[in-house]
């Protein structure tokens, strides 16, 4: 931890994803961006470099080797990479957010269970999707009967990286395993469109859920108030269709994104990484707070 | 061209026909095939000597779902069925990634497929990288194949499909999933594939247009070695390319096709009495869903939703085109008969606005 009070962070991956993260944990009060380290000399790594950010290109030997260890590291590799990365960082005490669909470390959606986030080393964000359905379809599932989930995710082809492209059967896996094991649902479909539209489409996920008992009423206020916990970490988030017909609610949302450097329609990216760095700060305040106890 | 240079050209060059009757014809009857009717076509396209037969829920593999419909039969009940009863045509299934996963691709070998083809947008083949490998690697035919196609220029096209090759694809192909091709527009496509792989070409025709026929001769004589054709033309909206017309028509213009022209036109006797209510027709819905370049699925949606909006189909598609949605975005289907509703009774659409629903 850094004598200013903030957490030191290293980005791992410098992709679309990771790039983001970096300008996200800039703006951050409690995080402190100490490299972001990427496996090529790519055009991305060196223009983060020119706007002063610290890089380097060994990929995890980058943060092995690295002087300091570092309080929190964001994975923003591929799926396949993760569990060694997770490996080769244990005995630096890391913390390590996961934004791969790796489903290897405890699973985390802010507005649903930030409780569990201090008792794990190796937390996974989901999938982009899941952080957008998640919380609602929580919502709807601890009040109503439901007997069946499905989401379908619509994400712009720009704003989907070639990590996420070979990793579109993990997404639809853990997105899977998380709606059961957020929902306690069992019939579950996920399904991923990349839409070629130009202009390109909002990021936008629908859900399907079939339960007899579901009403409009009920279900909007649900979804309201799930909406209203999401924006308070990503701000562009909107419900665009809520509806209810023949025991079956259909709801849609999209993400718009709010990050400078993300053109408007990414929301796929946007709400992963504000999902991550409100996890981040979430465990940052809780190490400060322990801090603070312990000088007391 | 003339007849006789049409003949020339064509000098008995072998077009492959591939049948997905049995997948494509599922979105025109709420994906519910029974066993029965299975059979019954199988057997007679087999017979035929239908060089393949695709069998599965009309988006392939593992897509029987809320978004688009759920299937009568399982993947596993419908491999099974066609894997008993083909002697002599070859078994095919479809997949989207995204939408399927590399274990339902395991899945159906247990069944022995005989070729697996893998659907990707227009622009997006990169999704298929894993799948079309993972086929290689497990020695199996594999075509990639481009959906939304009318969405994309020639060139864009080939890079696509030259990218499918290099994945591992052994064919690559482009659907004209919206019926909205005109034949120019087939042969530019095709020839500027064509000089980008070295892989047999296939072309997928709608016929919302009617052009499907004639958008597939065009396929065929620019180079085109595969070409879907489906019995009475059950498929999608106003339906796909008629199977029992295009065989016929492509061997007075010297193709090759090796079926048996009575089998087939019993085949598809037995298809439009067994699987269909009624055969394909353009109705009106179809031609604007055509002209808008919306995914030719879309039709039985989008005429359920619009009637319990209460607002005109037409401009459903209509609005759908200019969003360009490709198909598996059914979802947008009722976001936009809700907006056109509201528009007319000049509101904000029920059930919807940010934040507060």
């Amino acid at each position: 931890m850094q004598a200013t009070g903030r957490l030191s962070v290293s980005v791992l991956g410098a992709g679309l994803i990771g790039m983001d993260l970096a300008t996200k944990i800039m703006r951050s009060d409690c995080l402190d961006l100490r490299l972001v380290a990427g496996r090529h000399d790519a055009a991305e790594l060196r223009r983060a470099a020119r706007r002063g950010l610290p890089v380097a290109t060994g990929g995890i030997q980058s943060l092995v080797d690295a002087e300091e260890d570092f309080d929190v590291v964001f994975d923003a590799t591929n799926a396949s990479f993760h569990a060694e990365h997770a490996e080769k960082l244990a005995a630096s005490g890391a913390m390590i957010v996961d934004l791969t669909p790796s489903r290897v470390g405890q699973m985390i959606v802010p507005g649903v269970n930030r409780e569990d986030i201090g008792s794990h080393r190796d937390i996974s964000m989901v999938t982009c999707g899941g952080q957008a359905c998640v919380p609602i379809l929580h919502a709807i599932a601890r009040a109503h009967e439901i007997d069946c989930v499905e989401v379908v995710t619509t994400a712009a082809t720009l704003s989907v990286g070639r990590a996420s492209r070979l990793n579109l059967d993990e997404y639809v896996q853990t997105t899977q395993d998380a709606i059961r094991w957020f929902t306690g649902v069992e019939d579950v479909k996920a399904l991923v469109n990349i839409s070629p539209a130009r202009p390109a489409a909002t990021f936008r996920v629908a859900m399907y859920l079939r339960g007899r008992d579901l009403t409009t009423d009920s279900v909007r206020a649900l979804v309201t108030r799930a909406a209203d916990e999401i924006r308070t970490y990503v701000k562009g988030f909107g419900v665009s269709v809520c509806t209810v017909n023949d025991s079956t609610a259909f709801v849609s949302v999209e993400v718009t994104s709010s990050g400078e450097r993300l053109p408007h329609y990414a929301g796929n990216l946007d709400i992963i990484n504000s999902a991550a760095i409100q996890a981040a700060e979430c465990y940052a305040a809780g190490r400060l707070a322990l801090a603070g106890r312990e000088t007391a | 061209m003339s007849q006789e240079a049409a003949r020339d050209a064509a000098a008995g060059r072998p077009v492959q026909i591939h049948d997905p009757t049995l997948r494509d014809g599922q979105h025109a009857v709420r994906h519910s095939l029974g066993a029965e009717q299975l059979r019954a076509y199988l057997k007679a396209a087999d017979a035929a000597a239908v060089p393949v037969v695709e069998v599965g829920h009309g988006n392939g593999l593992a897509a029987s779902s809320l978004q688009v419909g759920r299937a009568r039969l399982s993947d596993d009940e419908m491999m099974s069925i066609a894997r008993e009863t083909l002697t002599t045509s070859k078994l095919g299934v479809l997949m989207f990634p995204g939408w399927a996963t590399t274990q339902d691709i395991k899945n159906a070998l247990a069944y022995e497929v005989d070729l697996v083809r893998i659907a990707t947008h227009c622009t997006e083949a990169s999704v298929a990288e894993r799948h079309l490998g993972f086929l290689r690697d497990e020695g199996v035919e594999a075509h990639g194949i481009l959906l939304m196609t009318h969405m994309a220029s020639p060139d864009q096209l080939a890079e696509e499909c030259a990218r499918l090759v290099g994945y591992g694809a052994t064919g690559v192909g482009i659907l004209d999933s919206s019926g909205h091709f005109l034949p120019s527009d087939v042969t530019a496509r095709i020839g500027a594939i064509r000089a980008a792989v070295d892989v047999p070409v296939m072309f997928h025709g709608h016929n919302n247009l009617g052009m499907a026929v004639a958008n597939s001769v065009a396929a065929a004589q620019a180079g085109a070695g595969i070409l879907d054709a489906c019995a009475r033309g059950f498929g999608a909206g106003a339906g796909n390319t008629q199977l029992e017309v295009l065989v016929p028509v492509l061997e007075r213009l010297g193709f090759r096709t090796g079926i048996d022209l009575y089998r087939l036109l019993d085949a598809a006797d037995i298809a439009g009495r067994e699987l269909m209510p009624a055969p394909p027709t353009i109705d009106s819905v179809s031609i604007v869903s055509g002209l808008a370049g919306v995914f030719s699925g879309f039709k039985k949606p989008v005429l359920d939703i619009a009637a319990r909006e209460g607002v005109d189909p037409r401009d459903v598609f209509f609005e759908l085109g200019r969003r360009q949605v490709v198909a598996g975005q059914e979802d947008l289907i009722v976001e936009v008969a809700l907006a056109l509703r509201a528009a007319r009774d000049g509101g904000s659409p029920a059930g919807s606005g940010t934040g507060s629903c």
